[in-house]
């Protein structure tokens, strides 16, 4: 290798050197840390809710008038939808995971101590829950029928039993989550829930919530004459039976109207639109950025190429073969690309602190850096070869030429 | 003499075709990019309401929870609280305002009932927020304070159910309540949505306002947010209300600084006299923040399109590195000419105008381009948003257009002044000999 | 040491054949000191670059040191312009870039030599040509006699099997030029092989054989006794 001379000479032609190093480094800062952002809100995305989700869909009934006895049309509809086969079970609830709203609340394990609540969602849910969100109870028993409360907003709760999410459990007792079983746990108001079971997973239904796998379920149907159903159903079944029983509902003498059909999956692509949105646009930059970067190689590479076309031709004659001159011009930008991704990985790490101080992102794992550094490395090689091979296809004769 | 150095810039860029598309290109995507982002920005980070954002406030009280260790004080009212500021702010325009559902019966039997988004406002919202009416008006404070069954429709609902036409007088159902229609508005889509800012700041607008004391009276269901840090006492209404629960957005106007300070000493008062109740216990930095400051304070622009402007202008960067590699490799590669024109007389002022000329020409098609790329951008944005996110907002207007040829031209000349020194400092011996 | 025996070269192009060199037959011994003289045009360079392989011809036979290079792979070419050949150019085609060391040390970097004997070889050339001290400069910071001197050194240190000189005074002042032909003729009486393109008939009346080319022909092949013989 020549490393001692191309370096010597590279050093002669410091702004050449300078702008594609420059270039290198920018374009890895902003690769490294899109590729990161991506990688962040791809695992955001990626967490379960614990639902199946491609088999649920959800649908919102809003009655009006004074006959409607939401009550009663509750327990039609569900026992309609029940029945309706492909259905594996459905449940009424007041808040959809993943889709952005519901309520929270929090929890402590001493009345009026209210200094250790700990956050949680709330999901007032009938007896189907667990079969209709595809619960695995892991210690415990289901909700029974007659522990379902039905109650107007205004009226007192009654309720007593509550099941929780793993993650709940384990933020009330973090040595050992089993223990939360059969405790009674207290809300803000001091009033007490038995814990009558636990299920693995269930998140909340903000994506952003610090405690988005804190989860509780209560036994109750709140008569506000909104109602929402869950529904799951066998693989395949879904797309039909959303429309199988929105036409049903519909139907149905009562005065109310429907909304907000759609299917888990339809949900959550609305709730992580955001997410999406950012990573295709990140996607779209690395690709121009490489592009744009990649091109500037080259044409920096040509210009210095044909400036060096005698000199090329001279290096054939003193003995040079093609080999050589492409190894030469590989190495020269290897040079430079290392120059570049050395800043580059000092930019990369000072921008994601700026990210970590004012964004609260988490830092970026360590060897994001380096596998940045060889990708970019491998760039400037693939983007110097074309330029290399036609440097090696220079003749010989040209040292010889007065021009 | 303009003219035939623009006319040298294309013949220059003809005769290097590649390079020179590939400048074009760069100073296309870098300043494209750069526009898509400011675009969002200079919309979302932007004065939604220019003329008098200095002079519309929104009130933090000093909420906490002395449970919580980092309760952020939520950034609306109370209920009793805003009450109490409607009736001592009686001198200026103020509203209190939340949201409401309801599902609306349709006159006639042509349209089947459906859900409506509404907003409760005081009678002065109108007006502080200069809100546009194609027909009839607002209500006044004697119908805030009478709930009159009152109702301004929004363009979209209008048209909707009366075809577009001039409804005032007409009569629609709300959750089995009769509203007369009084007003229809114009199109009106602030973006952000800056008077409502804790309900998603790029939000449609709702459909139907009505008195807010009407949500209060319990006749419609209120919605959006609701942060409370204590329990109410029980589950009735009227203990909500009086509950330290904060739902209600208040805004007040503030014409000159003498109003601001005798408010701010009005709310000073409140807020010493309510923490010998034992409430308000917990300091705020600052009371009364105008429509900017409550943007900045309540985080409106997105972290995204912050990142994405610094990522952006790194994408600039890189481009315009590109460009004074390219140009210089440019101009050297045309030192003969150069050398030509200096023996021909050509000073180093006239060489400088022409090298400006031709970076500025290249700046300027890419400039065109970058458009075509910022449009293209923009769009691409707009599926991706989704069909359920007002876009209108994000279009490309004079200043988007202004600014990125301006941006264009002017990058590339200060990306070319390098290369262009260089090119009229070519010593021409050198290269006539060579020639 | 170099055999050619009807060597043809013709360059085409769409529309034209040109017969650069013509049924060429030209044999050197080695130790010889042989000038090429011609007018423009005439195929002087062809030759040198046939003659120094950069260049293939269309017919003949061309045996360097006894070796038929006809059927040699670029490669093989290389490797033999850098082991048996030095060439000195009339613009001396040193790299502006590198220092009068690195560019002396070029041909060596393509022979794979060790970094000391390379140091103790580049020295020796350096010191050779009287430039001993200064390793360091740059080509742009030295006379053109200077330059040309390096160039020689450059194809002396890799101790090639003859020189191959193309117009090495012709950017010269007469007096530098005297130099750097003394230096040649030095080099000459060391034992190395010489030919040389030159369009100086004083400088062809120096040496001890000058073969004339005219329309790509040889046209006369004189023995100068007078020539100061080795």
């Amino acid at each position: 290798m020549e490393l001692g001379p191309i370096t010597r000479a590279l050093l002669r032609n410091k702004l050449g050197v300078i702008l594609i190093a420059l270039q290198i480094a920018f374009t890895m800062t902003v690769i490294v840390n899109a590729v990161y952002i991506i990688n962040d809100r791809a695992a955001n995305m990626a967490r379960p809710s614990g639902l199946d989700e491609a088999n649920t869909f959800h649908i919102s009934s809003i009655g009006y008038g004074n006959s409607f006895n939401e009550s009663v049309v509750v327990d039609e509809d569900l026992n309609m939808i029940r029945q309706l086969p492909g259905v594996i079970d459905a449940t009424v609830t007041n808040a959809i995971p993943v889709s952005g709203s519901g309520s929270s609340s929090g929890y402590g394990l001493e009345p009026g101590r209210r200094d250790t609540l700990v956050p949680a969602a709330i999901y007032r849910v009938d007896e189907h829950v667990l079969e209709a969100m595809d619960l695995d109870l892991v210690a415990g028993v289901p909700f029974t029928a007659q522990q379902i409360v039905r109650r107007t907003p205004t009226e007192e709760r009654q309720v007593t039993e509550t099941i929780l999410s793993q993650a709940m459990a384990e933020s009330l007792y973090p040595d050992d989550w089993r223990q939360a079983l059969n405790q009674n746990i207290y809300g803000p108001d001091g009033s007490a829930l038995r814990v009558v079971g636990i299920v693995d997973r269930l998140q909340a239904p903000w994506p952003t919530f610090t405690y988005v796998e804190n989860s509780m379920l209560t036994p109750e149907i709140t008569l506000d004459n909104s109602t929402t159903y869950l529904v799951r159903t066998e693989p395949g079944y879904r797309d039909e039976l959303m429309v199988e029983v929105e036409e049903r509902l519909a139907t149905a003498p009562h005065q109310r109207i429907l909304r907000n059909n759609q299917s888990l999956e339809y949900t959550r692509t609305e709730s992580y639109r955001i997410d999406s949105l950012m990573t295709t646009i990140l996607k779209v930059v690395i690709g121009t950025l490489m592009f744009i970067t990649a091109m500037g190689i080259v044409g920096l590479a040509v210009f210095s190429i044909n400036r060096r076309r005698k000199q090329i031709g001279t290096r054939r004659a003193l003995g040079a073969t093609r080999f050589s001159i492409l190894r030469y011009f590989m190495t020269e930008n290897l040079i430079i690309s290392a120059a570049g991704v050395t800043l580059g990985a000092i930019m990369t790490v000072g921008f994601n602190m700026f990210l970590v101080q004012t964004f609260n992102m988490p830092r970026i794992d360590w060897f994001y850096a380096p596998i940045g550094m060889l990708a970019l490395l491998l760039l400037g090689q693939l983007a110097v070869i074309g330029p290399a091979r036609s440097a090696a296809a220079i003749t010989p004769a040209l040292a010889t030429r007065s021009v | 003499m303009f003219m035939y150095y623009v006319r040298l810039a294309a013949l220059s860029y003809r005769r290097n075709p590649i390079l020179s598309s590939l400048m074009v290109l760069a100073v296309a995507v870098g300043v494209g990019a750069y526009m898509v982002v400011f675009t969002l920005n200079y919309v979302l980070g932007g004065d939604p309401i220019p003329h008098k954002s200095d002079q519309l406030y929104h009130i933090q009280f000093d909420y906490g929870d002395p449970d919580v260790a980092d309760f952020e004080p939520p950034p609306q009212l109370a209920y009793r609280d805003a009450i109490t500021m409607l009736e001592q702010s009686s001198d200026f325009r103020r509203a209190a305002t939340s949201k409401f559902v309801a599902i609306l019966e349709p006159p006639g039997n042509d349209l089947r009932p459906f859900f409506v988004n509404g907003r409760g406002s005081s009678a002065d919202f109108f007006a502080m927020f200069d809100v546009p009416f194609q027909y009839g008006n607002g209500w006044d404070r004697a119908a805030d304070d009478g709930q009159r069954q009152v109702v301004v429709l929004s363009q979209e609902l209008n048209e909707r159910l009366f075809g577009g036409a001039d409804s005032v007088g007409e009569t629609i159902n709300m959750d089995g309540h009769v509203f007369t229609v009084i007003g229809v508005l114009d199109y009106w889509e602030p973006t952000p949505k800056f008077y409502d800012v804790n309900n998603g700041p790029i939000d449609t607008g709702e459909e139907a306002y009505i008195p807010w004391s009407l949500i209060a009276g319990q006749q419609l269901r209120r919605s959006g947010n609701t942060n409370c840090w204590a329990a109410p006492e029980n589950s009735s209404f009227e203990a909500f209300l009086n509950a330290e629960c904060a739902w209600v957005q208040f805004w007040v106007e503030l014409p000159d600084s003498q109003s601001f300070d005798r408010y701010q000493t009005m709310v000073d008062n409140y807020v010493a006299e309510q923490r010998d109740f034992g409430r308000m216990q917990f300091p705020v930095e600052k009371r009364l923040y105008d429509v900017n400051e409550w943007m900045v304070y309540n985080e409106v622009q997105p972290d995204e399109t912050r990142i994405l402007s610094a990522l952006a202008a790194m994408l600039l960067a890189v481009c315009l590195l590109n460009t004074v590699g390219l140009l210089l490799s440019k101009f050297l590669g045309k030192s003969g000419e150069i050398g030509v024109r200096q023996a021909l007389g050509a000073g180093k002022g006239s060489l400088f105008i022409q090298h400006t000329i031709e970076a500025g020409f290249i700046g300027a098609l890419g400039g065109v381009l970058g458009l075509g790329v910022a449009a293209i951008g923009l769009e691409g944005i707009k599926i991706l948003l989704g069909p359920e996110a007002p876009t209108q907002w994000i279009t490309i207007n004079v200043t988007v257009i202004a600014t990125t040829i301006l941006l264009a031209i002017a990058s590339t000349i200060i990306a070319g002044l390098y290369p262009i020194w260089r090119a009229c400092n070519i010593n021409p011996a050198i290269h006539l000999k060579t020639q | 040491m170099l055999k050619m025996t009807g060597i043809n070269k013709v360059f085409r192009t769409d529309t034209v054949q040109t017969h650069a060199l013509r049924d060429f037959s030209l044999h050197v011994e080695e130790g010889e000191f042989v000038t090429i003289t011609g007018p423009s045009g005439c195929g002087k360079t062809t030759f040198l670059n046939l003659a120094g392989l950069l260049e293939t011809y269309t017919s003949g036979q061309y045996l360097l040191d006894g070796e038929d290079v006809s059927s040699l792979s670029d490669a093989q070419r290389a490797r033999l312009r850098n082991q048996k050949i030095g060439f000195i150019f009339q613009s001396f085609n040193l790299m502006p870039d590198l220092n009068l060391f690195d560019n002396v040390d070029v041909p060596l970097r393509y022979r794979g030599v060790s970094a000391k004997i390379r140091k103790e070889r580049i020295e020796q050339a350096l010191a050779a040509v009287g430039l001993a001290n200064r390793q360091r400069h740059l080509p742009s910071q030295l006379s053109g006699g200077q330059q040309q001197r390096v160039a020689i050194a450059r194809a002396l240190v890799g101790e090639p099997r003859f020189l191959l000189a193309d117009e090495p005074t012709g950017n010269l002042d007469s007096n530098t030029a005297e130099g750097v032909m003394e230096l040649l003729e030095q080099i000459n009486q060391q034992g190395t092989t010489i030919i040389m393109v030159t369009h100086d008939p004083s400088l062809a009346a120096r040496s001890q054989r000058n073969v004339h080319i005219l329309d790509g022909q040889i046209k006369s092949d004189d023995r100068n006794s007078k020539a100061r013989a080795a």
